[in-house]
Formats: structure tokens, C-alpha cells, sequence
């Protein structure tokens, strides 16, 4: 009788729970708040980076260092427009390396970053922090 | 004979200079390129006198002038 009674609240309770998970996709975009807090944190872990942008999913800047967002945002839609039409294909990530830095961006649930580092900057180390921070920022966490 | 210590510390030493003569020779020999990752982990490398590696070097030139010196770089 017991075990019957606690099956049933069980499984009222999973029901509920998964009722409750957002979809990654359908989920609302983070706060300016939350990303620039993500992009502080990135920009303290990172000591090759020169500047850097979140972009929420219609491509909308949320949160940019220095003092031209909107300049982020219009360049990095140039950035990744320029990427997706190499092989008619959306990408995941860019990497690009010239004598003056390194440009870094990423897509991740729906939302992406960019960043600009100094030459030679860790790509691997870079693009796990900026796919850690999109993460967190898609789930709520910063 | 060397004590243990010794021994290691020449060890750590080696590889220590070893790495350091890969990332000069890194840093003299590498050039710019362009590398986009797609679903799956495949990726793509895209030649600076490509339409697309050229496009991809703009756009980039236009984000690295954006974020501008490093904080605290002279010049």
C-alpha cells in the first residue's frame, strides 16, 4: 500500500519537474545583467583577451567591453555571415588568427560570443571558457 | 651519482626548453589563417586569397580594430 501511494507521488512529481524544464531553444534570453557579469568573469580568466561580446539569439548585443556595443554586434553579425556562407553551413565556432590578433566566436543554446584576443592567445583554453560561459548564461547561472 | 633530485630537476629543465624552442619556432613560422568548426567537429580551413578566407579577414580586421590595444599596451 505504501509503495503504491509513493509510485504515485513519484511520478506526479516527475511529470511536474519535467513539465517545469524550459527547452533549451524556447527558452528567454539572458539579462544584460547576467552577461555582463559572464563577460567580466571571462575577461578576469582570460589575460590575452582584448575585448568581447555576448550576442542573444536574434543577435542582439547583451553585454560588450569598451564603449561601442553596437559596433560589436553589427561586426560580429558580419563575422558569423561571413563564416556560415563559406560552406553554406552554420558554424560552431570561428577561429582566425592574423599578425594584429586573434578572433575567437562560438555558438552555444542559441546564443554566441565573440572575442578578440592578443596573437598566440590558448584557442582551446578560450573557447571552453566562452562555451562554459554561454552555458551558464543559457541556464540562468551567472 | 647524481642524487634523485638532481636527476629530475635536469629532467623538468629539458622539457622545459624544449617548449620554449617550439613556441619560438611557433611564433616565427605561423601564419594567419582561418579555421571554422561545424556540428560533428569537422572543420574547415580557409586561405587568405579565398572569397570566403577573404571575407572572414575583414570581418575579423573590423573586430580586432573594435576591441582595440590591450588595456595597458603602450602605443
Amino acid at each position: 500500500m505504501t509503495t503504491v501511494m509513493i509510485q504515485e507521488a513519484r511520478g506526479r512529481v516527475t511529470v511536474g519537474s519535467f513539465s517545469q524544464m524550459p527547452d533549451a531553444a524556447a527558452a528567454a534570453a539572458p539579462s544584460s545583467e547576467s552577461a555582463e557579469a559572464a563577460l567580466a568573469f571571462l575577461t578576469e580568466m582570460s589575460p590575452d583577451l582584448r575585448g568581447a561580446a555576448v550576442l542573444g539569439p536574434e543577435g542582439e548585443v547583451l553585454a560588450a567591453t569598451g564603449e561601442e556595443p553596437e559596433r560589436w554586434g553589427e561586426d560580429a553579425a558580419a563575422l558569423l555571415a561571413a563564416a556560415d556562407a563559406a560552406e553554406e553551413a552554420p558554424v560552431e565556432q570561428v577561429h582566425i588568427a592574423t599578425e594584429q590578433g586573434e578572433v575567437f566566436a562560438i555558438r552555444h543554446e542559441g546564443l554566441a560570443a565573440v572575442a578578440v584576443t592578443e596573437r598566440f592567445a590558448l584557442a582551446s583554453l578560450l573557447l571552453f571558457d566562452m562555451r562554459s560561459m554561454l552555458r551558464q548564461l543559457g541556464k540562468g547561472q551567472h | 651519482m647524481q642524487k634523485p633530485h638532481r636527476i629530475l630537476l635536469e629532467r623538468v629543465s629539458a622539457y622545459a626548453d624544449e617548449a620554449a624552442a617550439f613556441m619560438r619556432r611557433r611564433r616565427v613560422a605561423r601564419r594567419p589563417f582561418a579555421r571554422l568548426y561545424y556540428a560533428g567537429g569537422r572543420s574547415a580551413d580557409h586561405a587568405q586569397d579565398s572569397t570566403a578566407g577573404a571575407e572572414l579577414f575583414v570581418a575579423a580586421g573590423r573586430l580586432i580594430e573594435v576591441a582595440g590595444p590591450k588595456k595597458g599596451a603602450r602605443g
